[in-house]
């Protein structure tokens, strides 16, 4: 029982992990606080659903076209909205993202409608039985997944030259445009990347969670907690902070009460704040 | 009290007397035949134009932005809607203690919040004010009590008359804006606006940046909490969900942000302001209202960033300048 809710909340922390690791990026190089990240997982889950219902095509398989698409959803907004704040102060940022988080979902609403809707898969029920434990193919597919997205975007940026003008940009903007680093550019390619892998998540999300438009707002608080405590911008801190987040909820659903298991979250993120808030690795940027 | 304060703190008797007159014309129109709507409308403006004041007072002024005012707007309403249905008490001492209430959650919480700077701050407010509406939705099924109901909710005693509303929230917004002139003009108000330009001049200045800014926090919590309780009343039913919904900390936002941070007649521009083209479009546009709101919003924020008061008194200065 106690290793089963372990296991359930590692493979739940792997998704965590990949759909937060967009938004500690977008933070760690811009500084902005992206509340529309969660349209992104949406964005994201309703092209697979798309893609299976209309085309028949399997989720995993779908999941290079999420990225492109989402790639280029993200340039443009960042091309066309978010550039303009980013020089702003930080209020600005939020706003404005809340603005296209209004903007997409409720756009989403009106083409989609607010149907719950799902994607039932000829794989979906079937488990892997190892040891007593049960382990479900789709959920151990996406965790591998998962793994692979934050340590490619890990070695992305460190070791490509548009990985390394993404970090010097983070680090000091003057000096980096000085080098001949297009910075608007860079950005608008920071923010693709991060709407790409984001995306991608939404799409694995899709073969076994419900999915509906207005899902977005409690993706965007659960990437907010894995951020925190792994490290804000940290990318291989978003790893560590998903499975600590899976786990603690699975123990929590498990053991006490599947309502607490947030309320336990948000106490969690408020205590890591405000006692120690470059995280657990403590690799976070703190202003 | 140095002379020269003194008079910085009185107004120009010009706006004294044209917002008297304004409040004069505001507490005898309900006297006339005013629809049902049209006062409804009034004094769901009124209440926006306090909340928006009270967020303000504290982020407005120090940049410091608050992204959890509602979990006191969610204290006073429960405070009040179970004084009143469990403690049989008035409804004016209920809000009242709603108000204390609020404060002896934003004091404690206050202190070691307002140590984190820029959205650090934003998510632990954030992040609290969530916490906050799930203990209130999860507290009776883990307890196994009846005490918040979840989300059954509470039903209060049927309230009086609109009209009554509509002095009631008159009443506070007048306030709201009385103390914001005077904190503006006063040493608080200096520290806080300081505390926006650089905090650390302003502390080795001498000011107790963390005493000011918990200050004018809990003095916007108590007031927040004020108007939930009478929000709780006018409701006459309240669910966690309703009464902690983020989308009340985000319109407190927005409608300073449209109007001005940082500026007095901000929050009353941007909470008329967009009261008052929400209706419109959303008698018109049912499905779209929310996008074209977003619409407004970036637009807003990318050609306004001041906004519209700020904007305003910018043009006026150049003008003058020139």
């Amino acid at each position: 029982m106690l290793m089963q809710s372990i296991i359930t909340g590692l493979l739940l922390g792997g998704i965590y992990a990949a759909y937060s690791a967009g938004f500690s990026l977008i933070f760690g190089v811009m500084g902005v606080v992206n509340i529309a990240h969660g349209e992104l997982v949406m964005l994201g889950a309703f092209t697979s659903y798309w893609l299976y219902t209309l085309a028949h095509i399997d989720p995993f398989v779908s999941i290079p076209l999420s990225a492109v698409s989402l790639f280029i959803i993200g340039y443009v907004i960042q091309r066309l909205i978010i550039n303009r704040v980013v020089d702003a102060p930080p209020i600005m940022s939020y706003i404005c993202t809340f603005g296209i988080h209004l903007i997409i979902s409720n756009l989403a609403l009106r083409f989609w409608t607010a149907d719950y809707r799902s994607i039932t898969t000829p794989y979906c029920g079937s488990n892997l039985e190892c040891a007593g434990m049960v382990l479900p193919y789709a959920r151990l597919a996406t965790f591998g997944m998962a793994i692979l997205m934050v340590g490619g975007l890990y070695l992305f940026l460190s070791r490509t030259d548009i990985g390394r003008a993404i970090r010097a940009t983070a680090q000091d903007r003057e000096m980096s445009r000085l080098m001949g680093v297009r910075a608007n550019h860079v950005y608008a390619i920071t923010f693709g990347l991060g709407a790409a892998i984001t995306g991608v998540s939404g799409s694995l999300i899709s073969s076994y969670f419900v999915i509906y438009p207005q899902m977005g707002l409690s993706y965007t608080v659960t990437a907010f907690c894995v951020v925190v405590l792994g490290g804000m911008g940290y990318i291989p801190g978003a790893l560590l902070g998903g499975l600590i987040l899976g786990v603690l909820e699975s123990l929590t659903a498990t053991f006490w009460n599947a309502g607490m298991s947030s309320t336990l979250t948000f106490f969690v993120l408020f205590l890591m704040l405000i006692f120690r808030p470059a995280g657990i690795t403590g690799k976070g940027i703190v202003e | 009290m140095i002379n020269g304060q003194r008079h910085i703190l009185m107004p120009p008797l010009k706006a004294v007397f044209s917002i008297a007159g304004i409040l004069l014309i505001l507490s005898i129109l309900p006297i006339f035949h005013m629809s049902g709507y049209a006062l409804r409308l009034m004094s769901v403006i009124f209440m926006w134009i306090a909340l928006a004041s009270c967020w303000n007072i504290t982020s407005g002024y120090t940049g410091y932005i608050d992204f959890g005012p509602v979990v006191y707007f969610g204290i006073g309403a429960y405070t009040t809607a179970l004084l009143m249905t469990r403690g049989g008490m008035s409804f004016f001492l209920s809000i009242l203690i709603g108000g204390i209430v609020a404060i002896c959650f934003a004091v404690p919480i206050g202190l070691p919040t307002l140590r984190l700077r820029g959205a650090y701050f934003a998510i632990a407010t954030f992040a609290f004010a969530e916490a906050m509406k799930q203990v209130a939705l999860e507290w009776d099924r883990v307890a196994g009590v009846h005490f918040f109901e979840g989300s059954h909710g509470i039903t209060l005693p049927i309230g009086p008359s609109h009209r009554f509303f509509y002095y009631t929230f008159l009443v506070i917004m007048t306030l709201l804006f009385v103390i914001s002139y005077f904190v503006e003009r006063s040493r608080m108000g200096y520290a806080l606006k300081a505390i926006h330009e650089a905090e650390n001049a302003a502390e080795l200045s001498g000011v107790n940046t963390l005493k000011v800014k918990v200050s004018a926090y809990a003095l916007s919590a108590f007031f927040t909490g004020v108007i939930g309780g009478v929000e709780a009343y006018w409701l006459t039913y309240i669910t966690p969900n309703d009464v902690f919904s983020i989308h009340i900390t985000i319109q407190m936002v927005i409608m300073c942000l449209l109007g001005g941070m940082g500026t007095l007649l901000g929050p009353v521009v941007g909470a008329s302001f967009l009261t008052l083209i929400s209706e419109p479009l959303w008698a018109r546009f049912p499905y779209d209202y929310l996008v074209i709101i977003g619409v407004i919003i970036v637009v807003v924020i990318i050609a306004m960033p001041r906004g519209i008061v700020g904007t305003w008194a910018e043009r006026k200065r150049r003008n003058r300048g020139t």
